[in-house]
């Protein structure tokens, strides 16, 4: 190699510059400042298209199911009920808001996590000097700043109509039946309405009443007969009210199940278990992105696993895949599921009850979700460290 | 993941470091292809550089190197003084780059592209962005989309990026491409511009003509090597010239020198005489060939020296050692 005199040759004095510490900026720290949280936020908002999207799934679908009830409700009150109510609440958020809210988040996560590079600016960053990590890390509170408000606003939604147009009257099993009775006060109720009781109420035993069911009196047919064969003869209204009371007990417990809408305590804790689940969604959604340095794949993995794996699985257990089954996220999300609130997936939760499909418990639960995040997060995290930019 | 054995540099040399750049036995493979093949290279603070060669050369994959996008497979560097990868970020902190095509988030203006750059540096990076735009002649554009942006435009732009952390150096790979012509005459000016204010620019281009209009010294480089490096007047000046001799009788002039000592290097063609000569011929030389031809009877009207521009000399160096072997 011909290397000429470089060093002899003669260079410009060097103007003053500002050559001062720029290690106080902390450039190496893996913590990212508010700067770097705040433009990362508004590259994230601004993304239009993405922002309508996620807006019309969250928000969007929601509103227009609940404004449509309204509508009917206000204009053909007989056909249609309230739109609102405990019901309608339970629905939508165990059917809709928990997974549409896991969906949204998941998308914005895979998108935080893969458009540096895809569009060309992870270069940019890196030369910057600034620590990958903090980089990184920048992309989780600026994500959770968009998604927790998006969730938290269609929830309210939901909340509001649910609340505000609640029905006014019980509807359980088809006889309107005051709210909020106590054990004694359902009972006598049910003694002093036998026969709809009778008639309508669920009984899991020997019935010893019998009366005409909604074909008038005398007629033989929808009547509700002991099981047994022949039809007896009428029973005395005494008869009937011990059948009745004996009834109301039963379904006492499903009964105090049912309210005319949801409770604070009820919305707030749904609330909370919506979003720590949309915040997973998110977190495991940026972590694969930038394993993977992309987007597409990422969001439709995680849609598959939403909503066509996890329900699959969660149905029965499966000999020797047990444990695999519960490690799945969505299975692991519903053991947090609140009380009153039908199981997700369709399996069970809080431990087993009201479903029949994989369980476990609640340490299990806590170690699979921390597990997810843990995992998909140090795994991004590293792909953005050791990546060739 | 492949292993670094990049060798340490000794530390504490930032400040009075005479190079801007410092490369030692730099590799860089990729599998069996080596990229950068132990690379010395040496770039003084406060000048134009130029960082030359074919396409596949090795030119972007050392400055990915460099910049830490990509990890050295062995040997030692450092930018500034700060050796590299171990201070890479006090280096780079006073270091602006483009690396390949520059590409922005199209959904953002180049105002808010800059601001997400400038938040990545130190706090006074964010009072520069203004004027970064309004140097690179891109303030009427500053609050369009990126997405609407020619090539010439996200160059600009690019160059802009580089000038938030207010850099000692900056590497430019191709920063000619998309221009047109007025836009490389900005960009040319703003580069000697910033060499003016004790800026070191390293310019990767293949753009010969710009880069010997612009730079004070280059490397070439080929197959990953630097085969040549220097100051342009330098290198130029160890390759071989012509004597091009306008002359009544330009065949009977060729037929007196072809028994001389520049025989072989004797050419007559249609537009008159012409005879090369070994690099580092000196003068006497032209007056010892303008007396034997008038010796010889030959009226000489003109006798001119035509050195090798960088471009022809770029395609000899880099056509004779980068010839398969």
């Amino acid at each position: 190699m011909t290397t000429s005199t470089l060093a002899d040759a003669p260079r410009p004095e060097p103007v003053a510059l500002d050559a001062g510490d720029r290690t106080v900026d902390h450039r190496g720290s893996w913590v990212p400042n508010g700067a770097m949280i705040a433009t990362r936020f508004m590259e994230l908002r601004r993304r239009r298209g993405l922002m309508v999207a996620l807006i019309l799934v969250n928000i969007g679908i929601p509103a227009v199911f609940l404004a449509v009830r309204l509508l009917a409700h206000a204009f053909a009150p007989h056909s249609y009920g309230p739109a609102g109510g405990y019901d309608i609440f339970t629905s939508m958020v165990a059917g809709v808001i928990f997974i549409f809210g896991f969906i949204v988040a998941a998308t914005l996560g895979c998108t935080a996590g893969s458009v540096d590079l895809t569009e060309g600016m992870f270069r940019h960053l890196v030369v910057t000097g600034r620590s990958r990590l903090a980089l990184y890390l920048a992309r989780i509170p600026a994500g959770l700043a968009i998604i927790v408000p998006l969730v938290a606003i269609g929830f309210t939604i939901v909340c509001a109509v649910c609340v505000f147009a609640a029905p006014t009257q019980l509807s359980y099993q088809g006889v309107n039946v005051p709210v909020g009775l106590s054990h004694t006060a359902f009972e006598t109720w049910a003694g002093d309405h036998a026969d709809e009781v009778i008639c309508n109420f669920n009984f899991n035993g020997q019935m010893v009443a019998n009366v005409p069911c909604g074909n008038g009196p005398g007629a033989g047919s929808g009547i509700k007969v002991a099981p047994g064969g022949a039809i007896p003869q009428d029973t005395s209204p005494d008869v009937n009210r011990t059948q009745a009371i004996a009834m109301a007990n039963q379904d006492y417990v499903d009964y105090s199940g049912h309210f005319l809408s949801p409770s604070i305590s009820l919305m707030v804790k749904s609330g909370l278990w919506i979003e720590l689940y949309a915040t997973i969604g998110f977190l495991v959604g940026l972590g694969l992105a930038s394993l993977m340095g992309q987007r597409t794949v990422p969001v439709i993995l995680l849609i598959v696993l939403e909503i066509v794996l996890t329900p699959l699985l969660s149905h029965s257990p499966i000999a020797h895949f047990v444990n695999l089954q519960r490690s799945l996220l969505g299975l692991a999300a519903t053991h947090f599921e609140p009380g009153g609130l039908p199981s997700v997936f369709g399996g069970a939760h809080n431990g087993g009850v009201g479903g029949v499909a994989v369980t476990e418990s609640t340490l299990v639960a806590v170690c699979v979700l921390a597990g997810w995040v843990i995992v998909w997060t140090a795994l991004g995290a590293w792909r953005m460290v050791s990546r060739d930019a | 993941m492949s292993t670094s054995t990049v060798d340490r540099v000794a530390p504490s040399t930032a400040a009075d470091n005479q190079w801007a750049v410092e490369t030692h036995g730099l590799t860089k493979r990729f599998k069996d292809n080596v990229a950068v093949d132990g690379v010395e290279l040496l770039v003084p603070r406060g000048c134009a550089f130029g960082y030359l060669g074919p396409n596949g050369a090795g030119k972007t994959t050392l400055i990915r190197v460099l910049l830490g996008l990509t990890h050295a497979d062995s040997g030692s560097m450092s930018l500034l003084g700060y050796p590299v990868p171990q201070h890479r970020d006090r280096a780079l902190a006073r270091i602006g780059a483009i690396v390949d095509e520059p590409r922005f988030h199209g959904h953002l203006s180049g105002h808010q592209n800059l601001q997400i750059l400038a938040a990545a540096r130190e706090p006074a990076a964010r009072t520069r962005v203004d004027a970064a735009l309004e140097r690179v002649g891109m303030a009427h554009r500053a609050n369009d989309k990126v997405a609407k942006y020619s090539m010439g435009m996200r160059q600009r732009l690019g160059v802009a990026a580089c000038l938030l952390g207010d850099p000692q150096l900056l590497i430019l790979d191709e920063p000619m491409n998309g221009l047109d012509p007025a836009g490389m005459l900005d960009m040319r000016e703003m580069i000697l511009s910033l060499v003016a204010e004790g800026r070191t620019v390293v310019l990767s281009s293949h753009l010969l003509d710009e880069v010997e209009r612009t730079c004070d010294a280059v490397a070439i480089v080929d197959r990953g090597k630097v085969i040549r490096q220097g100051s342009i007047t330098e290198l130029l000046a160890g390759s071989a010239f012509e004597l091009q001799i306008d002359c009544a009788t330009p065949e009977r002039a060729g037929g007196l020198l072809v028994g001389t000592q520049w025989g072989p290097g004797v050419d007559v063609g249609p537009d008159g005489l012409r005879v090369a000569l070994e690099p580092g011929t000196g003068r006497e030389v032209v007056a010892e060939v303008n007396r034997l031809l008038v010796e010889g009877g030959v009226s000489v009207y003109r006798l001119q020296e035509v050195h090798a521009s960088l471009e022809s000399w770029f395609l000899e160096v880099t056509t004779r050692l980068g010839a398969p072997q």
